[in-house]
Parts: structure tokens; sequence; C-alpha cells
């Protein structure tokens, strides 16, 4: 007998065990929970599943981005909502299964239909998120240590308008992190501190250290420790130093006793100096510095609203990726700031400040992907230009408090002497530039017109470092699909082949050639949806200019639901108008996501719908939804793990 | 004897008083014998000038080997003329895009893009036992619209390697990381205690959450500590580090610059590296040196013919001195410090240059090449030697690689090596002869010489015109007729010229020229110089 056959065989042997197991273990915790919706998808819903799906949907098997076979638990099936959601929604439009495989029956679809109504719909209440404590992304990590000390680390280097050269020391020495399962970078969860974070970490505190003593930043050592005499750092400095420091670097008040070993510590050792930074660099290495929200009291097993100083971390890490200012603090610690006018005040305050463009340049630009403007051109002060538009733009949508809709149609657009040549006549609203004599190339600042005269232009979809990093109908569609209306597709698989060339003699376009690729039922499953988003496009060149001559360039098409348009401004109004609520419910994700730091669960959608529907209801703003989130179910609460066995 | 013994006040002068603390100059003289037993090692340092050179003012002309007179920009080496050796007529003929220019720096030719430069060949084999193979330096980011401007040492698939322009982070690299600094190992254990005692006091009141991420925060404090501990049982460094003083952050590009030069002095003197590569700038440099109070781009102002104007050219005067400055005093400091019988200098090789020759039309001609240090023996230094005819750079290179030892065939295609480093024999450059006279007829001046520009760079529009056994004829002239002349281009060449001026008992001064030739008849073209 061949190997792999022996081994097929032990696998299922294996996997009959497991089967077995598996079962057992969900009779129990079925059992265990009185939970009907298990019963339910164990004797319906997974033999419907397995009929209908498995045969591609499961682990391990290529098309598998989607997996419908793992999901057993009831845990396991909350968790994989996502999956289920999609599935279902494709069953019912009839998309899946494929038109070549078996069909199920009216009444096959209408019972999956209500099974994840129950599940995931109507039966849903929502609750906070798990209690998890996070390390400080890099850039929080840059962020806090400049407002705890005072002064920014930067890396020494000469620089020179159109180079590239990390300045920030702390983005250069750390590792960086990797978007987690909520796409942002500051979802840290799942990335475990490493040795080489905890050098660099090292490194850092002593920087940051031996420069708070030095000569230089003799102002900001004494913000901290108090004036320092002629005679040198004294042990009142340093007790005032140390006292100042611990609830400032914790984000939150210190045990006496803690303050005062510290405090004895220095006293007794040999060099003061020496001991002061030695506990200074002990506590910024301490797990109560690099995590958020390690040392807040939880109850195990109780759902429990955060403390004051846990909701102050919260906020000014949302708005600001940084600490809390003294003003937050302040309020934390006097219980002022969870009261709803004060924590409207607060998050007005905060948003008004210069740190507030944090949502823009951290925020913006990894929920649209800004950074892949970088590959546009090897000319700095132009790629800088071009990415500077999308910025610039979404934070005049929140520090003017714009319309969330505003996003995809908008009069106002930001440009320079270097995109001047996208805004037609509009571009003489720019005030004259003339470079300075002797400089070759330089990044210009912005300046804000409003669009009057200039067609094609307004909102996002059409700013043109994104249709410059997004070339081609299918990457502009599929940026739009999942950027602004938040539908995440799975890779294609891996044997499509190429679009094919003209043969000799036709005149086919691109369109209608790409048509032709992907004719086959399975692709039309996602290309529906993509390619409609991206052909509307077809009238800006790869550079995003907006092309003088289309030819035979077909932009129309139709969504999925039905409405038809002609073109991008069409598709605009589309957008605003009768897909106002994809487009702001991505919004509300988006931002929810990046608050919480960590990926919505299918608890969160209540929450989720809530604020939409509010937001629909009242044409809401950027601002309108930043209080939302603030006053959420999900940012006020928490819910920390039973005790483990 | 007395030569290696260094000036203390220029040493805390030099290294803007921030990079040693006293009680490290005296251990520099009680105890700097001994690094290595029996013969010194040979390092090897490169200092790349970005942006070619303004010929006029940067060419030595005339003279010999041993007898020739410094050119205006190599006036701050007259002191230290015995320790070096200036090449002249090394390059490619033709002209040379930014790119390739600093490809061709360490590298021979643009075209040799798929090997090592000669550091990272030369660093391998001299490594030895130091703590770090070698250092690759700049003062610059990167430049993406010619993304190899940005470099000038390359691995062995010619794939640039990365470069550090943070001082600080070199110093803490060489010696404040644990693996070089007992006292750092010491510092990070008792850490490690101390957050150790701080998270276990945590988890007493920790959820399971909590829990886990303490857990994993003190799987890697155990992973450190192991490590540390492995390094525990090392020998101890040979030196005692721990005095060294970390450069100050922020300060001028000049204060970087100068930090940077001081710590390659110190890495190499303490055996911490044997090999390193520094770019005063990325080729193509659109640097502002604004501490020199110029406001306009370096490579805006190394067109100084596109853009000519007197001011622009004070500044690119300017900024070049600065570059010459900074050999000048990495020179200096290899001087101050002792090394066996001689000094860290004499157990080196300094190379210093550029990748192109004339900064406006890119000739890749007559490329600046200083070498400084004996390097155990290997050079003869004290001269100037100009080749009779072009001389690529890779045979430079070829010759440095088997001078270290390497058993080299070729480099870069190239098979010849450069005669005459040792002081064997080589074909110099021979001009044909011709005689120097002035004499004044009235306000009329008449003369033939060798022009060249005022060893004065602050008077930099003033030419000279030497005069065997006469005080040299003064050129003082309005900018009309530096133009009409196109005066720049003779510099360096006899000439013969007629002119209105003054004679001061026989110290001819001209300020109107009639005439001016080419005594052997070159003619201007439209590129001076």
């Amino acid at each position: 007998m061949p190997e792999s056959s022996n081994l097929r065989q032990a696998r299922s042997g294996r996997l009959r065990v497991f089967i077995v197991a598996g079962m057992l273990l969900l009779l129990f915790s079925a059992a265990s929970k009185g939970d009907d919706s298990l019963a339910d998808f164990t004797l319906h819903v997974r033999p419907f599943l397995a009929k209908y799906c498995f045969q591609c949907h499961s682990e391990g098997d290529p098309s598998a981005s989607i997996d419908l076979k793992s999901p057993q638990s009831s845990d396991e099936i909350d968790a994989a909502y996502e999956s289920f959601r999609n599935a279902v929604r494709a069953i019912t439009e009839q998309r899946m299964p494929p038109e070549d495989e078996a069909k199920p029956s009216p009444e096959e679809r209408a019972a999956i239909e209500k099974w994840y109504k129950a599940r995931f719909v109507d039966n849903v209440v929502a609750r906070p998120g798990p209690h998890r404590p996070r390390r400080l992304s890099a850039r929080e990590y840059r962020n806090t240590l400049r407002t705890l000390f005072g002064f920014d680390l930067l890396a020494n280097v000469a620089l020179a308008e159109d180079t590239v050269a990390e300045t920030s020391l702390v983005l250069k020495l750390l590792p960086t992190d990797p978007p987690g399962p909520s796409r942002y970078r500051n979802d840290t969860y799942s990335n475990p501190l490493s040795s080489v974070a905890w050098d660099s970490y090292s490194q850092l505190a002593d920087s940051a250290i031996e420069e708070l003593f030095s000569t230089k930043r003799k102002a900001n050592l004494e913000l901290l420790s108090g004036k320092v005499e002629e005679a040198g750092f004294s042990i009142s400095n340093a007790e005032r130093l140390l006292r100042e420091f611990y609830p400032r670097a914790l984000r939150r008040p210190v045990a006496e006793d803690q303050v005062r070993a510290a405090i004895e510590r220095v006293k007794m050792a040999s060099d003061l100096v020496d001991a002061t930074r030695f506990e200074l660099k002990a506590l910024l290495m301490s797990p109560g510095f690099l995590y958020r929200g390690l040392l807040m009291e939880t109850q195990p097993g109780k759902t429990q609203a955060v403390d004051d100083f846990e909701l102050a971390e919260r906020l000014s890490y949302f708005l600001w990726a940084d600490m809390p200012d003294r003003e937050l603090s302040n309020l934390a610690a006097s219980g002022q700031l969870k009261q709803s006018e004060t924590l409207r005040q607060q998050t007005e305050r905060m948003l008004n400040s210069p740190k507030a463009t944090n949502l823009a340049e951290d925020w913006a630009v990894q929920w649209l992907l800004l950074d892949n403007i970088v590959e546009v051109s090897t000319d700095v002060p132009f790629v800088v230009a071009l990415k500077s538009q999308p910025i610039d733009f979404i934070h005049y949508l929140i520090s003017e408090d714009r319309p969330i809709l505003e996003l995809v149609d908008s009069k106002v657009e930001f440009i320079n002497v270097l995109t001047a040549r996208y805004y037609d006549k509009d571009r003489k609203q720019l005030a004259p530039y003339s470079r300075p004599k002797g400089i070759e190339n330089e990044i210009v600042p912005n300046q804000k017109i409003q669009l009057i005269e200039t067609s094609g232009r307004g909102g996002i979809l059409t700013m043109p470092g994104l249709l410059a990093m997004n070339r081609g109908p299918i990457i502009r569609g599929t940026w739009i699909l999942e950027r602004i209306l938040g539908e995440f597709l799975p890779d294609p698989p891996a044997n499509v082949g190429q679009v094919r060339a003209n043969k000799e003699g036709e005149t086919l376009t691109f369109r209608q050639r790409f048509e032709q690729h992907r004719a086959q039922s399975t692709c039309a499953i996602c290309h529906d949806k993509i390619d409609p988003l991206g052909f509307v496009l077809e009238s800006y060149d790869p550079n995003g200019a907006l092309m003088q001559n289309l030819g035979s360039i077909d932009t129309s098409g139709n969504l999925p639901s039905g409405e038809a348009f002609a073109n991008v401004d069409e598709l605009k109004r589309i957008f605003v108008s009768s897909q106002s609520e994809t487009v702001v419910r991505n919004v509300v994700v988006q931002l929810l996501s990046y608050a919480l730091c960590r990926k919505l669960e299918f608890y969160d959608q209540p929450v989720v719908d809530e604020i939409t529907q509010l937001m629909l209801k009242s044409q809401g703003t950027y601002r309108q939804l930043i209080h939302a989130i603030v006053n959420s179910l999900p940012f006020r609460e928490t819910v920390a793990a039973g005790v483990s066995q | 004897m007395s030569r290696w013994k260094m000036n203390r006040r220029s040493w805390l002068r030099g290294s803007s008083g921030v990079l040693l603390p006293l009680p490290f100059l005296n251990l520099m003289e009680s105890r700097a014998q001994g690094l290595s037993p029996q013969s010194p090692p040979i390092r090897f340092v490169a200092l790349f000038k970005p942006n070619g050179v303004h010929p006029p003012s940067w060419n030595i002309n005339g003279g010999s080997e041993y007898e020739f007179r410094m050119s205006p920009l190599m006036k701050p080496f007259e002191r230290h003329r015995e320790d070096i050796l200036i090449l002249d007529n090394m390059g490619d003929f033709g002209f040379s895009a930014h790119q390739h220019s600093s490809r061709r720096f360490l590298s021979g030719h643009h075209g040799n893009s798929k090997a090592a430069s000669i550091d990272q060949l030369i660093a391998d084999h001299i490594r030895g036992d130091t703590l770090h193979r070698s250092l690759e330096l700049t003062t610059e980011g990167i430049f993406p619209s010619q993304i190899g401007c940005s470099y000038i040492s390359f691995d062995k698939t010619g794939a640039p390697i990365p470069r550090e322009s943070d001082p600080q982070l070199v110093f803490d690299r060489l010696f404040r990381s644990p693996l070089s600094q007992p006292k750092k190992r010491d510092e990070m254990l008792s850490l490690i205690d101390r957050v150790r005692d701080d998270s276990k006091s945590l988890e007493r009141k920790a959820g399971v959450e909590d829990r886990r991420t303490l857990d994993q925060y003190l799987s890697v404090v155990r992973d450190t500590e192991k490590k540390l501990a492995t390094l525990q049982s090392a020998k101890p460094g040979k030196l005692d580090l721990e005095q060294l003083k970390r450069p100050a952050s922020g300060g001028t590009m000049n204060d970087q610059v100068v930090a940077m030069l001081d710590l390659i002095v110190l890495a190499l003197w303490t055996d911490s590296t044997r090999c390193a590569t520094y770019m005063l700038g990325n080729e193509n440099s659109r640097m502002v040196f604004d501490f020199l109070g110029i406001k306009e781009q370096h490579h805006y102002l190394s067109h100084f013919f596109r853009h000519f104007c007197r001011e622009n050219m004070e500044s690119l005067l300017k900024i070049i001195l600065w570059h010459m400055e900074k050999f000048d005093y990495l020179v200096d400091r290899m001087k101050s410090f002792r090394d066996q019988d001689g000094t860290l200098l004499d157990n080196s090789i300094v190379l210093f240059g550029a990748g192109m020759g004339h900064s406006d039309n890119h000739t890749a001609t007559r490329v600046p090449t200083v070498l400084a240090g004996r390097g155990g023996g290997m050079l003869k230094t004290g001269r100037y030697i100009r080749y009779a005819k072009n001389q690529e750079l890779s045979s430079l290179h070829l010759t440095l690689l088997r001078k270290y030892g390497i058993a080299a065939e070729s480099y870069a295609g190239n098979s010849e090596p450069l005669p005459g480093l040792n002081g064997s024999d080589y074909e110099p450059y021979r001009e044909r002869s011709f005689e120097s006279w002035a004499r004044s007829e009235g306000t009329k001046i008449f003369a033939q010489g060798r022009l060249r520009m005022s060893d004065n760079l602050d008077e930099a529009k003033i030419f000279y015109i030497d005069v065997e056994g006469q005080q040299p004829l003064r050129l003082e002239i309005e900018f009309g007729d530096f133009h009409e002349f196109n005066v720049a281009y003779y510099c360096g060449l006899p000439i013969k010229i007629e002119g209105d001026g003054s004679d001061a008992n026989g110290s001819y001064k001209i300020t109107k020229i009639r005439s001016l030739q080419s005594v052997f008849g070159e003619k201007a073209l439209d590129a001076p110089g």
C-alpha cells in the first residue's frame, strides 16, 4: 500500500477521535450554556454547509480564505461571524454555490438565513470586548516618551528636502508594528514583546535619560525635579523627580510605598544621579509603562466600567496616540472625566489641539493605505505633495467638523504647486510660488482651495495620489470596495492566468477582454462587485490625471444592488444617497476599530448599527461620530476574563 | 619620538569638548600600548566627498613629485605633507553621472555593480577577532531619485550596505552594548531583577489576560538574562571603555560629522573595527550648509558654471573647503593616537576623494584622490604623483587589495596595478617647458607664466601669474573681463597676457585685460576649468 494512503488512513483515524471528542465538547458546552442556537447549528446548519460548502471552504483548501468547516464550538462560531455573514449573504443572493454545483432548495436557504438572523442579529446583545493589556505601538511609545520627557528623541541625520530619513530615534530603533487583526498597528495584542524590542527599549530609555540629565535639557529636568542648585542634583531633586515621574509614566496614581521604596534606594546609593537614572530606566522597562491597561483593577468575569485613568488613557491614545496630558490626568484623578459634559469638553479640547493631526496621519493613513503613495515616484517633494492631499483633507473633515459623507463628495481640496496641474483653472486660487534661489526641489505646504471649475475631482475617490497608487481598474475597484464600502474579499485563486492580448485584427478594449477572462461563474462572485468600481475610474490615467480623450473607454456600470451610473460623478452621488448607509457604516467600523485597538466582533454590531443609524439620521459629522464612539459601550466598559483554571 | 604625543588642548577643542572625559586621556597616555602584541593591524578608512570639485582651485599644476605647490583647496594639508600621497590623473575618460560616481569611488568603475566594493573585501580580510567587521557611515538620508547616490559600500552581490548617520547610535553599538561593556551587563542584570520583582507583585492580583501579558514579558526578560549569562563568562576587553563619553545629540551637521570622525578614530584605535567608510554627503547632495551661512543647495552650487555668479562660487568653495577640513581633522586625530611604535595614522591607509572631477561638466578625469598614512610601510607618503596617462581608479583599488594581502588577479575587470605608491617607478606627467617673464611699458603690462587662483579663497576673484625670480603678477579684474576672457579655464596653464595696470617696484598688477592666450594654444571651451 502506498505510503500516502497509510497516512490518510492514520489521519482519518485521528480525525474520528477528534470528532468524537469535539462532539462531546459541543454537547457539554451547549448543555452548560443552554444554547439552543448551537444545537440548531449542529443539527441543521453544519449538515447544510457540509453538503454545499465544505468542498471548497474548509481549512487547508486553496480557496479557503473562507473556512466554514473549522468553527464548531459556540465560541468558534462567534469568532467566525464574518465568514458566516458573507456565506449567508452569498447563499441568499444565490451567488453561491457556483453555477456548476448542486443548488440548495429555497427551504434550505431560508433555514440558513433564519439561523443566521437569530444567531447574529436578533439575539445579539452588545457587550464590551475582553480586557486585554496591550503593548504601546512604536508610534504611541514615541509620543509617550516625548510627552513624559518634554523633548523628542531624534536620530542625528543631515536633512535635505529630497532625501528620505527616519528622524525619530524611536521609530528608527523599534521594530515596525505589523497591522493587527483590525488592520491597524495600534492593535498590538497579538504581537508579543520580543528580545529585539527589549534591547531597543533599553537603548531608548538610556538615550532619553542621558539626554534628560544633559546641560541642554536642564529646563526639562527642572520641570520634573525642581530647580537644581549650584551644588548639583540633590536628594530633594531626586525625590521630587521620582514622585513626579512614577504616576506620569504609569499613567495612574502609584502606591506610596512603591515610590517611597524607590526614594529610599536612591538615598542609600553611593552615586545619587546614577541611582536615579537607574530607577527611571527600571520604570521605563517595566510592564506598567510598556503596556496599556495592565494596571487597572479588574473583577474577573464581570462587565465593568473602565476606571477613570483607563478612560483618560483610551481617549488620549485614540485621539492623539499619546499619553494623557496633565489636564486629562487631573480630571481623571478628581473623578470628573467620566461626567458626560466634561468628557465632551475634553474630547473637543483634544480635537482642537495640534496633536489631533494624529487621526489623519495615523488612522487615515492606515485605513486608506496612504503609505502606498510613496511608491508612485522617486521624487520626494512630489510624493510628499500627493500623500499630504488626502491627509490634509481628512484632517480638515475632522477639524472643521464636516459631514461624514463628504469623504466621497466634497468641494474642498488641498493642493500645492506640485499637484496644481490636476486642478484646471482652480489652481489659480494658489498663492504665487517661486522656488528660492539655489533650491532645486523642495517640499511645499498645501493650500486649501474650493473646487469650482475643476471637473473630475472632489472627495477621496479621485485624489491624484490614490489613483496613481492604485493602477488599473481591478486594484482601484478593490480599493473602493474594501476601504470605502468596507467589504473585504478573499484573494483570487492562484490559477486564474492572465487577461489575453488582442489577436491580430481585434480591437477589443481591456474591459471587453477582461470581461471574457472573468466570465466563469466563480469569478463573477467577486468581480461583479469589483469591476464596476474600477472601470468607472478608467477616465484617469495611471498617474491620476483626467484623460482628455476617452475614445472607446466605457466608464458606466451597475452596482450589484442595481444602481446604474455613467461616470464617477454619478457613482459619488449613489454613495451619498442610496449607498450612504454602507459608506457611513464603514467609517464607523474603521474609527471604532482604531479607537478600541481591536477587530470588531459580532457583539459589537449592535453598537455599530446604533451609531450608524444615529449618523444617518442627523447627517452626522466626524466630531459627532467621535463623541458617539467615546460614549459607546465598548469604549467605556470592559470585561476581564474569568479566573483561569 | 614625541610625534605621537597629542596636543591636549587641540584635542579638547577639536572634539567639540564632548567626546572624552579627562580620565580617558590619562589612560591613553599611560596604557595605550599593547592593543595587539605583535605587529599592529593595518586599518582602512575611506572618506567620500560628494559632487566633485572646482578644478581651478583643486588641481595642482606644475611642480614635481617632491617639489610641488599645494593648490588653494589643499592648503590646509600643508602641515600633513609628509603623511599624504596625492594622486593626479586618476579616473575614467568621458563624463560621469552622479550615481556612477559614488559607485566608482570604491568599486573601480560604475559597471562593477555585481561585486563587493574594496572596503568590504579588505574588511573581510583584516577583521581578525574584532567585534565589528566594518562601519558604513554617512551624514544624510536616502536619495530615492537616484538611489545609487546614497551608497559607496556594496556587498559581494553588489547590493548597497545600509549606512548609519547618528554618532550616538554608532557609539552605542561600539561601546555601550552589553556585548562590549561589562558594566552594561551588570546594569541590565540588576534591572532584570527589579522588573521581575515588580512583575511578581503585579501577578498576584492579575487577571487571566494580565497574566498572559506578564508571562510574555517575563519570558523575554529570561531570554535576555540567559544571553547575558553566556557573555558574562567571556573574557573582559583589553581596554576599559567605561569612561568614554557619548557624543551629544543635536548640534549642527558640523558637530555631527566631527563626532563621527572622532568615533571612527576611537573605533580603530580600540580595535573595535579595522575598516570604516564615511560619506560626507550623498553624491548629488542637495544639502544646505546653513551653518556656513549658505542658503543654496550643494548640488546647485556645484554646477558653478551653469549657475555662475561670484556669491555662488564663494559658497561652493566654502563647502569644498569644509570637506577638506574634515579630512584634515581625521588625519590630525589619527596622528594623535599612539599605536605601537608609531601613530594610528602610520598603521592605516585613509583614502579621501570623490567620484568625479569637474563638478559642473561631470568629467570623470582628474578625480580627486588623496591617500593618507603609510599603511605600516605599504605607502611612501610626502609626494605628489601625477601620472603621464589617465589611470583608472580600479588600478588603485587592485593595488590596495594586494597590499592588504588579498590575492586578487584583477578588480573591476582591471588587472593592471597602479605603480609608484611605495616609491617604485612610474611614468610621470611631463609638461612642455616654457619661459616666464613680466615687463611694463607705462601703464601697459606684458607677461608670460602659469596662471593660478589666489591661495586665499576669501579672495577667490584674484588670480596670479607665477614668474620665475619675481613676485607673482596679480590679476585684479572686473567680472566682465573674467567672463569675456574665460580666465577660469586657463587656470593651471601657461599663458601670455597683455593688459593695463601698475608696476610698484617690480610688483605687477593687471586690472584690465587686453589679450590673453595659452602659450601652447589651448582654447577656452564653453565650460571653464
